[in-house]
């Protein structure tokens, strides 16, 4: 048998790499995540190991005990060469040139030199006070002066300034571009407010190994600390660091998953395929004494064998693309990438679970193949259509798994509990799988005959033939299926959650702009000016004044013009604006004042020369923020001294960027007019977890589409193959009166009809599962707001079916290249 | 049993006037060199509008492949061929495959029916596919002759041999074409079935002046035919009138079969 099996092999090589495509890619996959994974620890631990290099031993404590009382002990042990504490801070510098302060992370440098880490770039590391090594990221020169804010330890202001002598290299840090760090001697460290140091790096004395420093530091030390090797500490930092790094590796292998089972859907109807063409080749062999065992095995030999190959393409294929990815993406961001570190655990699962998946795939293609009965082989050809039994344990057992889910799911999603939905979920789309193959030829026919009303003849037969072999079609749209749910749950489910996210934000946050001063009041022209300004569409005056409260101690209040407030305002579902008579009471202050809604406030003036009344309200107590909130006449009667303390703005909606451009617009005005006033643009708050949400959607959906991509390739693999099937029939229909034109529109037909069916019933059942999800996780938030893409949802329905009829193009023009004769004498 | 006559709306086609189809300087050669076969090494032969012909020959004689080369579905290396006044040597694809719709009809030994199809959907298709409709009159006066009434829902693979058959003729006779080409009719068929088959497309001939050109190996089915025309080695090596099988046996063996 083995000669068959290497024969066949031969033969067949070119057809059995093109079906197993599917597995390069989803092993690609696979192992581009785990090497990125690896590649990324690496570089990481690099970074951070160079910190400890020098470092026999790491002393830290996890309760914030002192270190700074064991540094002297430490420094007479015989094996200690140096002990170096670390001490951290953070100060506000101005870089000359640069406008406003920013955050300067501070770091004490090693005085003894072989514990000195630090890489420079340019110039050289601080010898003594008033000189300051710092990042790139603080954009400063070596020379500059640099002026620092700090509170030294009575809580005093003092600033200082200080040298820049040289600029330290972070590469390969993850967060070095987060803000900027700078590098001083331990005194100006100490002299900035660092208190204790974090951590005590010793070197070995000359001689001294490791393993000795680290038991002598450990028998020296008290309290509740931890001493380690430089390697074990730099091991703990990196896993820290790394740790969302993992998760995201986490959630890549589950795409990773999916693209598998995708893959194995596709492998194993190509088998059917394949397997169903050498019916005749197959009876042959049984004809000439071949047990079925030996059939069986046969065929699963070749399964392994192109597991094997395409895994190993797989393999390259991943290692290539980390490499790419690693350096596009360089050792500055986030996830510092340099180089590649392959893993071994990544090539062997990359292997293993590619020719498991293929191998699995072929298991009940080749126990088909081995119900060939001799006698076919003798029958004159007839290529009988491949009536599928009706699979009625298939029907049972889908529908027994999908009722069950789809009930789950739904109680899930009505009680907001996800750990509800989500094995509910699991299950009901197992069950859908399940019933996909009785479900999807029914669907496609209908299609078929309503294409056929004003496709012609071409796509008449084009239905007739995806329905005639069931298990083929529902095999294909299954994979297709699998793919485009999975997306458009995604999408549907993103929005859903961003649509909801937005109008909590715009209850806790409904103002776009708020403009206050910190001393003092606003000038009173500047409301007009500000209404003027290019973007700003309304504006409300909030005066600010005191009032004395039910317990006559003086308590700041709000005062707003209700209607001129709510036009301005988003929304006024938690921030509800005071009528006359009323009284919007923040709960905070509520609760101190023991009110609850409904309830009489008395408020009087603050100043008693003024003789204000007292008056009452009725309390409204408000989920918000702000002061207590009187209407703006109310304030005026009981604070004759309140002046306009906000004015908040509301800007034209439209693209983020414009309205970014308008808080721009409206800080320079303000600066000019009244230099002590703070701008919050709260709009840019919701730009911002828009921009996130957009991001995190659009590498979710990229990752799904590798599952779909995949579902496409068997599509063309489907149509490739039954082209090859179909010789004969083809043939004939060439005879017949079919042009070649009307060969590729059939075979087109085709296409469309299984991706489109398949696409249009992903999105539905996708885009389901997207609005229970989101329900049942935004359940707890608060009200949800459901929100259907339908731009996008029908750009995945068009652009899946595209790329069927794309997919069906090569596969129709071999069909139609064959002439009539050497079809029908095949 | 009485046998329903096939009644032929308009004027009855003239026997033996035109030549339906006729080839000349006919060449087929595969491959180059030494490795060259030469599948019709020149072949001029003419066929009579309203006649039954058979083509025999030894196997490798060329006969199914001059069958292709008159009937369009190949290409000739070298030669003529006209289907009436048509030069089909000059033709291309397109205008070959709309030929085929209308002025040539295939039964073919096998594989003559689209599996996806049933009997009326096959037997229409190569008229739709020229987006004609078939004359009702016509179609039932076929189907009736053809005894495929009870048939017209079914499937192919619901059908036995010798139905598929008959639904190939139906086809083939619809569209009344100029010439009905069949390609060893009866080779996947029972005596009887054969005998009926062979019949069927004799009283087509007969009855509606229709031209048949039949490919066969079998002696006795080319006696259903008014003339033989025997092929050996690529070349014409016979041609008999009002054949036997007796006299076609005798031919073959002349030919060293």
């Amino acid at each position: 048998m083995r000669t068959v099996v290497l024969a066949q092999l031969r033969t067949h090589a070119a057809r059995l790499i093109a079906s197993s495509l599917a597995v390069v890619i989803a092993v690609g996959f696979v192992v581009a995540t785990l090497v990125l994974n690896e590649t990324s620890r690496s570089t990481v631990l690099e970074t951070v190991g160079a910190r400890y290099v020098g470092s026999a031993a790491v002393v830290t404590s996890s309760s914030g005990e002192s270190l700074a009382g064991d540094v002297a002990t430490l420094d007479a042990l015989d094996s200690v060469g140096a002990v170096a504490p670390t001490y951290e801070t953070g100060v506000q510098v101005e870089v000359p040139g640069r406008g406003g302060s920013q955050y300067l992370s501070v770091q004490s440098v090693a005085d003894a030199p072989q514990l000195r880490w630090e890489q420079l770039s340019t110039g050289r590391l601080p010898r003594g006070t008033g000189e300051i090594a710092v990042s790139d990221r603080a954009r400063a020169q070596v020379g500059d002066v640099l002026t620092v804010s700090t509170y030294d330890a009575d809580g005093e202001a003092m600033t200082s300034e200080i040298t820049v002598t040289g600029l330290v290299d972070l590469r390969g840090d993850p967060e070095a571009g987060l803000y900027a760090r700078g590098f001083v001697p331990e005194q100006t460290a100490r002299e900035w407010g660092a208190t204790h140091p974090t951590e005590l790096r010793i070197a070995a004395g000359p001689g001294f190994e490791s393993d000795q420093v680290v038991r002598d530091v450990t028998a020296a030390v008290t309290g509740d600390v931890v001493v380690r090797t430089g390697e074990e500490q730099a091991e703990e930092t990196a896993a820290d660091m790394m740790g969302n790094a993992t998760a995201l590796a986490s959630v890549l292998l589950v795409f990773g998953t999916v693209a598998v089972v995708v893959a194995g859907l596709v492998i194993a109807n190509t088998f059917a395929v394949l397997l169903a063409q050498r019916t005749r080749e197959l009876a042959l062999l049984r004809c000439v004494g071949a047990t079925a065992r030996q059939v069986r095995r046969s065929v699963l030999g070749e399964a392994l064998v192109t597991g094997l190959v395409s895994s190993g393409l797989g393999v390259a294929a991943g290692i290539g693309l980390a490499a790419l990815i690693s350096a596009l993406v360089g050792s500055n961001s986030a996830i510092p990438l340099s180089g590649v570190a392959v893993p071994f655990h990544a090539v062997l699962a990359g292997m293993v679970v590619g020719t498991l998946v293929t191998v699995l795939a072929a298991l009940a293609p080749a126990r088909a193949a081995t119900r060939v009965a001799p006698l076919a082989a003798l029958r004159p050809v007839d290529p009988a259509p491949l009536r599928s039994r009706p699979g009625v344990l298939r029907l049972v057992l889908g529908l027994l798994v999908a009722v069950p889910g789809t009930a789950l799911l739904v109680g899930g999603a009505v009680m907001g509990e996800v750990l509800v939905a989500l094995p509910g979920g699991v299950l009901s789309f197992l069950g859908i799988v399940l019933l996909a193959q009785r479900a999807v030829p029914p669907v496609v026919a209908a299609a078929g005959r309503l294409a056929g009303r004003f496709g012609g003849v071409p796509a008449r037969l084009a239905a007739g033939n995806a329905t005639r072999n069931p298990r083929r079609t529902a095999a294909t749209a299954t994979a297709l299926l699998i793919g485009v749910t999975l997306t458009s749950a995604f999408v549907v489910g993103a929005a859903s959650t961003r649509a909801t996210a937005q109008a909590g934000l715009a209850a806790e946050f409904p103002t776009d702009v708020v403009v206050e001063g910190f001393s003092g009041e606003l000038p009173g022209t500047l409301v007009s000016t500000l209404t003027g300004t290019e973007g700003v569409e309304r504006s409300a005056s909030v005066l600010a004044g005191t009032v004395a409260g039910p317990d006559g101690e003086p308590v700041g209040a709000f005062g707003v013009d209700r209607d001129e407030a709510a036009a301005t305002l988003r929304s006024t579902e938690d921030l509800v604006l005071p009528g006359p008579g009323q009284a919007s009471v923040p709960e905070w202050l509520a609760e101190s004042w023991a009110l609850r809604d409904g309830d009489r406030l008395a408020l009087g003036g603050v100043n008693p020369d003024q003789e204000v009344p007292v008056r009452e309200f009725t309390v409204r107590v408000i989920d918000a923020d702000n002061p207590l909130l009187l209407d703006s006449a109310e304030l005026r009667t009981l604070a004759p001294d309140a002046s306009l303390g906000q004015v908040w703005l509301r800007l034209a909606d439209g693209d983020p960027e414009r309205q970014l451009d308008a808080v721009d617009r409206i800080t320079d005005v303000v600066a000019e007019a009244s230099p002590d006033t703070q701008v919050t643009g709260l709009v840019t708050v919701r730009a911002e977890i828009d921009e996130i949400l957009d991001a995190l959607l659009l590498v979710v959906t990229g990752l799904l589409a590798v599952a779909v991509v995949i579902a496409l390739i068997g599509v063309g693999n489907t149509l490739a193959l039954s082209v090859v099937e179909r010789r004969q029939e083809n043939g004939l229909l060439r005879a017949l009166g079919l042009t070649r034109g009307q060969l590729r529109g059939l075979l087109a037909w085709e296409a469309v009809l299984v991706a489109g069916v398949a696409s249009v019933l992903g999105v539905v059942v996708g885009g389901s599962y997207g609005l229970i999800g989101a329900a049942s996780v935004l359940g707890e938030v608060g009200d949800i707001v459901l929100d259907i893409p339908w731009l996008q949802v029908g750009a995945i329905v068009v652009v899946a079916t595209l790329a069927g009829l794309l997919a069906s193009v090569l596969p129709a023009r071999r069909a139609a290249r064959t002439s009539p004769v050497a079809a029908i004498a095949a | 049993m009485s046998v329903p006559v096939m009644t032929v709306p308009g004027e009855p086609r003239a026997a033996g006037t035109t030549a339906a189809v006729r080839a000349a300087g006919l060449r087929k050669t595969y491959g180059t060199g030494e490795t060259a076969v030469h599948a019709l090494a020149g072949v001029d032969v003419t066929f009579a509008a309203g006649e039954f012909t058979a083509i025999m020959g030894p196997s490798g004689s060329g006969k199914s492949t001059l069958m292709h080369c008159l009937a369009g579905l190949d290409t000739a290396t070298a030669g003529e061929v006209w289907l009436g006044d048509t030069p089909l040597t000059s033709l291309r694809d397109d205008q070959l495959t709309t030929l085929r719709r209308k002025r040539i009809g295939f039964v073919f030994q096998s594989f003559n029916l689209l599996p996806v199809l049933d009997a009326r959907e096959n037997i229409v298709l190569p008229m739709q596919l020229g987006g004609l409709r078939p004359d009702p009159t016509w179609f039932d006066a076929v189907i009736a002759r053809l005894g495929l009434r009870e048939r017209l829902g079914h499937r192919p693979h619901e059908l036995s041999g010798g139905q598929q058959q008959r639904v190939a003729i139906a086809r083939a006779l619809l569209p009344r074409p100029d010439v009905v080409f069949a390609d060893e009719p009866t080779g996947n068929l029972d005596s009887r079935s054969g005998a009926e088959v062979l019949g069927l497309l004799r009283s087509s001939v007969k009855e509606t002046g229709q031209t048949v050109v039949m490919v066969t190996h079998d002696p006795s089915a080319a006696a259903y035919a008014d003339r033989v025309v025997l092929l050996a080695d690529g070349r014409l090596a016979g041609d008999l009138a009002d054949p036997t099988a007796e006299s076609v046996l005798d031919a073959l063996r002349g030919l060293g079969a």
